[in-house]
């Protein structure tokens, strides 16, 4: 790898996928179409907690058109979930009102919606828990009978504890301490491409194909397998084009064994997609927490201390996102300088729709409540906002008190840059007098792991590369594509390296039975782990041609540059066309194929019980500045710039990371501004785009990006992970800037209308 | 969701197309809101009478005469945004209608389909009652009568409609005042694709020394129909529009609020609508020197407009 003149890795590159796109003739979940194909729909609970009396299917079962209909009673399954703690379809009981009672197989969409409604359950209603405080409570029934659970409370399904340095002692020399509570509210992907999965198992060969948009095929395999109780690898993976992912398909859930289990039971291929609505009611969500958060600093505003403790609500039932502690514990432990940090965190069961994992993964939220308390701290010791940050920043060649090993680090560079480029400190008088409109400036930074993270035994990923006897390379690589662009960073880095043009590249990711084993999209790792994983099978590649190339040209092997489609001797300026080469391999002796493969598993490591360990081989780092404008008349805030610095290692492809930027801070404005998904009583109350407000092009601020680049020895070419992280410090900033503006405590999201006016209210009267 | 479309093409064919369905059925426009109602609702609507082949000028067209401005009821949104005579003399609809939802609806959506489904939160609904505008209506033995807006809705999703009946065109009278402060005042959570949280329509006249002559405001989503703000009209009468001081505004503000009876739902809570009412009413008037740069409100002239 030669990062010295670099050709093709730094250059905007469209997408390959930008054609198929735009045109329609992607392939997406719903345009999958196969022979004989059946329809399957999914009978949900009526009521959040409740006995399951009677379910009466035989009306359903006659109906004309109707293939299969099964209950709990008719399938043999093991319980999905890591936590083994959800039956995918349910018996005896509901716990929430996304839960699967029955599900039907039939000739159209319309018939299995018939047949759905033919389907008679008699409930015994309970009272459900629908605050995870109330089911913290001793007298509150246990929630989930499933769970293996040995935590301090019945209804705890994760829970977390973390620890360094000398709380006490930081506490007791602290000159300031703020103690605030924060509410996060469940916000939810709104893919456009709605949860879909068409399988089609084939009773002569017993084998099951599954197109699918899971983000992890080699776990969902592997999930699916123990689902069924079938074996893995007769269990094959095809994924559709992906029209949204931002985590939302990092589990399995149940309408995907039940589209195989029909699929099984009528010999037929079965599809099921949801509506618009089902998504909203029956697809996951970020997690709904509320953290306390207690931190410190001295007199010069060096940060002494952070103590927390949040309460995730998890819903019925447990999903990765349960995990998101992981996640948030790094920010607190290790986002700023911090010697002495606290960490508590419990999931709790409730009668809720669950959780599940989203982009970013719990940072955020926590990203959110560090940054709010560091604007109050910075109020309270008297000392600017910037500066604070300053004074804190993380620094190259720091360990964290966590294990977190910063090789590089531009945190500070990030900082340094967005209060310059914002006009930080000449803003000041605009918000003077008492106007109607009030403008304030906000900054957040982020902390997110970019070069991949260990949470499984491997956080590997496999490359195949095979030169073909035309010139054309094939990349057969583990990791995949779900919208974010990898697909054309990968042929770009196998462009660069070979010099052949990316029209001559192919990329192939979707199928487990060629691809190999690869972890999946998830932890901004795709371009950092797949991206080295090709530079290794790229390496052995060469070592194929170089030999051969040099043999032709008479010259030795470092003699060579692979450069338009040849292969040249730097001395005698001789070459020869890559083709060729490959063509006197395959043909003459040593009569080999040009194909190479390579595992690549990043140096990071497992963190131990204590959770202390470097879980990531490189770590982003990021500032926002956000400056707004709010209505006091309405409460509406306008977001008008929005100033990213991020720490991206190297840029590969700068049109792709632009697109990230900008895709990440509108999901953070939404987070702010807009999103919630309101559920009273354990019901969604907003299961549409009508109430479910999501920005649009018309919200949209100026982003202004400036990338850092640190250039990470252990990154491809230098490159870190990019793609969770513009979302992280986007809400954080954006309160910290109506915070500024109005002068009142931001608490909560997210920031509409009402919650501003409200403040307002109570800050000045009417 | 199925039904059967019959796409009458002239005037004679759509009445025969009413008098001949028997089963239920409904008019069809733009589609915006009825294809989202009917799968909302499961309707048992068999028939759907389509009036977007309908080529009648009774119901296409934008005629200005000496009386008035008479818009049909199939003038799309985009339509009534662009057109330069409603940019001039009745800014407030042009302004509630290019506001309106997303370009690609506004090309689509009809004014008679704002009036129609009787919304408390139809914008153009709202501005057009602002301009105290009229409805003609049309039955199925070609027979016309109108009704003033304040009439015809009865309530949320209520209409003074019979069942052979249909909106052919809306008629604003001509403008009495010389100069014009006009304008539509939209709240809601995000900039466009929005359904108002509260609305305020304004259409004052004003003599050229700037007396109020006349006056129309009326307000949206802010009670079961959309109310037209006598008091509050009649306080500006005879006012001057460059020395009203901001008790003046208060007592205007106050005047529309008399108006409205909002309720909580998921949108926003009626402490918030009342609230809000109160804050762009009042802001109305209080800051009117500088309206063009702070509340996007505009006056009179087309070429004026940004």
């Amino acid at each position: 790898m030669s990062t010295t003149k670099l050709k093709v890795v730094g250059k905007p590159t469209p997408k390959l996928d930008a054609g198929v796109r735009v045109s329609g003739k992607a392939v997406y979940g719903c345009d999958v179409n196969l022979p004989g194909m059946l329809f399957g729909a999914v009978l949900r609970a009526k009521f959040p907690c409740a006995d399951i009396v009677a379910v009466d299917v035989s009306k359903a079962a006659s109906l004309p058109g109707v293939a299969c209909v099964i209950t709990a009673d008719s399938v043999d399954t093991n319980n999905i979930s890591h936590k083994r703690d959800h039956p995918i379809l349910k018996k005896g009981e509901v716990s929430c009102l996304r839960d699967e009672i029955a599900a039907v197989a039939a000739t159209s969409r319309e018939i299995a919606q018939k047949a759905l409604s033919l389907i008679k359950v008699k409930y015994r209603v309970k009272e459900g828990i629908f605050d995870p405080f109330r089911a913290l409570e001793p007298s509150a029934p246990q929630i989930n009978r499933y769970g293996r659970n040995s935590f301090s409370n019945k209804n705890i399904a994760e829970e977390f504890h973390y620890e360094h340095g000398d709380l006490e002692g930081e506490k007791n020399r602290s000159a300031c301490r703020i103690k605030r509570r924060y509410f996060l509210p469940r916000v939810t992907h709104c893919c456009l491409a709605t949860s879909n999965i068409t399988a089609d198992y084939s009773p002569t060969e017993r084998r099951l194909t599954l197109y699918s948009s899971t983000q992890v095929p080699f776990l969902y395999q592997r999930d699916m397998a123990h689902a069924l109780k079938l074996e893995p690898s007769n269990i094959r993976v095809i994924q559709v084009t992906i029209g949204g992912g931002f985590g939302s398909k990092l589990d399995m859930y149940p309408f995907e064994p039940i589209a195989a289990i029909l699929s099984m039971k009528t010999g037929r291929p079965v599809q099921i997609v949801y509506d618009r609505r089902e998504e909203f009611l029956a697809s996951p969500t970020r997690q709904m927490m509320v953290i306390d958060l207690m931190t410190g600093a001295d007199t010069e505003g060096r940060f002494t201390f952070r103590e927390v403790d949040i309460i995730l609500d998890n819903g019925a039932y447990t999903s990765w996102g349960a995990t998101t502690p992981f996640v948030m514990m790094q920010t607190f432990s290790s986002l700023y300088r911090v010697p002495a940090c606290k960490f508590a965190a419990r999931a709790v069961y409730t009668n809720n729709p669950y959780a599940g994992s989203m982009r970013g993964y719990g940072n955020p939220q926590a990203t959110f409540a560090l940054e709010r308390n560091i604007d109050v701290m910075a109020r309270e010791i008297g000392i600017d906002r910037a500066e604070i940050r300053l004074i804190n920043a993380n620094f190259p060649g720091e360990v964290t008190g966590q294990g977190l090993t910063y090789r590089t680090c531009g945190h500070r560079q990030a900082l340094q840059t967005v209060i310059e480029k914002s006009g930080y400190g000449k803003t000041r008088d605009r918000q003077s007098g008492a106007r109607r409109y009030k403008r304030g400036m906000g900054f957040a930074s982020m902390l997110h792991v970019a070069g991949g993270a260990k949470i499984y035994r491997s956080d590997g990923c496999g490359t195949t590369v095979k030169l073909d006897a035309f010139g054309y390379l094939t990349v057969i690589t583990g990791s995949n594509e779900i919208g974010q662009g990898s697909e054309t960073v990968l042929a770009m880095i196998a462009s660069e390296e070979l010099g052949i043009g990316l029209d001559k590249i192919r990329v192939i990711n979707s199928d487990t039975d060629i691809k190999p084993w690869d972890v999946g999209v998830h932890a901004s790792r795709t371009s950092f782990v797949a991206g080295n994983s090709l530079l290794g099978a790229v390496g052995k590649l060469k070592e194929i041609l170089s030999p051969k190339a040099a043999a032709l040209l008479k010259t030795g092997v470092s003699d060579l540059v692979y450069e338009d489609e040849y292969i040249r001797s730097m001395t005698t300026g001789e070459r020869i066309k890559l083709d060729k080469v490959v063509r006197e391999i395959h043909f003459q002796k040593p009569n080999e194929l040009c194909i190479a493969n390579h595992f690549y598993e990043p140096n990071s490591e497992l963190q131990d019980k204590e959770y202390r360990g470097n879980v990531s081989s490189a770590f982003a780092f990021g500032s926002q500045a956000v400056e707004v404008e709010v209505d006091t008349c309405t409460g509406n805030v306008r977001v008008l710039d929005v100033y990213v610095a991020q720490d991206v290692g190297r840029v590969l492809n700068p049109l792709g990371l632009q697109g990230q930027i900008e895709g990440g801070v509108v999901m953070g404005l939404g987070h702010a501004l807009m999103e919630e998904l309101i559920v009273e009583n354990g019901r969604v109350l907003n299961p549409d785009f009508h109430n479910y407000k999501l920005p649009t092009a018309s919200d949209v601020p100026n982003i202004r990006f400036y990338p850092v680049e640190t250039l990470d020895q252990e990154g491809p070419y230098g490159a870190k992970g990019v793609g969770e992280a513009p979302l992280v410090p986007t809400p954080a900033a954006i309160a910290n800037a109506v915070s500024d503006a109005l002068g009142v405590e931001i608490s909560s999201l997210p920031l509409t209308p009402e919650n501003i006016l409200k403040a307002i209210v109570e800050k000045h009267g009417i | 969701m199925e039904f059967e479309v019959k796409s009458p093409g002239t005037r004679s064919e759509l009445l025969s197309a009413i008098i001949k369905t028997r089963t239920g059925f409904r008019f069809g426009a733009g589609y915006t809101d009825l294809i989202p109602e009917l799968r909302k609702n499961g309707s048992p609507v068999r028939t759907i009478i389509n009036l977007a082949r309908l080529n009648d000028k009774r119901f296409t067209a934008i005629t200005v005469t000496k009386r008035g401005i008479r818009i049909g009821a199939l003038v799309t949104a985009a339509r009534l945004a662009d057109d330069p005579t409603i940019r001039e003399y009745l800014p407030v609809l042009a302004q509630a209608t290019s506001d309106m939802a997303s370009p690609q609806i506004r090309q689509v959506a009809t004014i008679g389909g704002n009036l129609c489904t009787a919304s408390p939160a139809g914008d153009g609904a709202c501005a057009l009652m602002a301009l105290e505008a009229e409805c003609e209506l049309l039955n199925s033995r070609n027979q016309a009568r109108t009704i003033t807006l304040a009439s015809f809705f009865l309530g949320p999703r209520k209409t003074a409609l019979e069942r052979d009946e249909l909106l052919q065109s809306v008629f604003v009278p001509a403008n009495s005042g010389v100069r014009l402060f006009s304008g539509f005042i939209k709240v809601g959570t995000r900039r466009s694709m929005e359904c108002s949280v509260v609305s305020l329509a304004y259409h004052v006249q004003t003599d050229s020394s700037g007396n109020v002559v006349h006056s129309g405001i009326a307000i949206g989503s802010a009670a079961p129909v959309i109310r037209f703000a006598h008091s509050a009209c009649s306080l500006l009468l005879g006012k001057n529009l460059e020395t009203m001081t901001v008790q003046d505004a208060g007592r205007f503000a106050q005047n529309v609020l008399e108006h409205a009876s909002p309720i909580s739902d998921l949108r926003a809570s009626a402490w918030y609508r009342r609230q809000v009412l109160f804050n762009i009413s009042k802001a109305l008037f209080s800051e009117r020197q500088g309206a063009a740069e702070t509340n996007g409100s505009y006056e009179g002239k087309a070429h004026e407009l940004h």
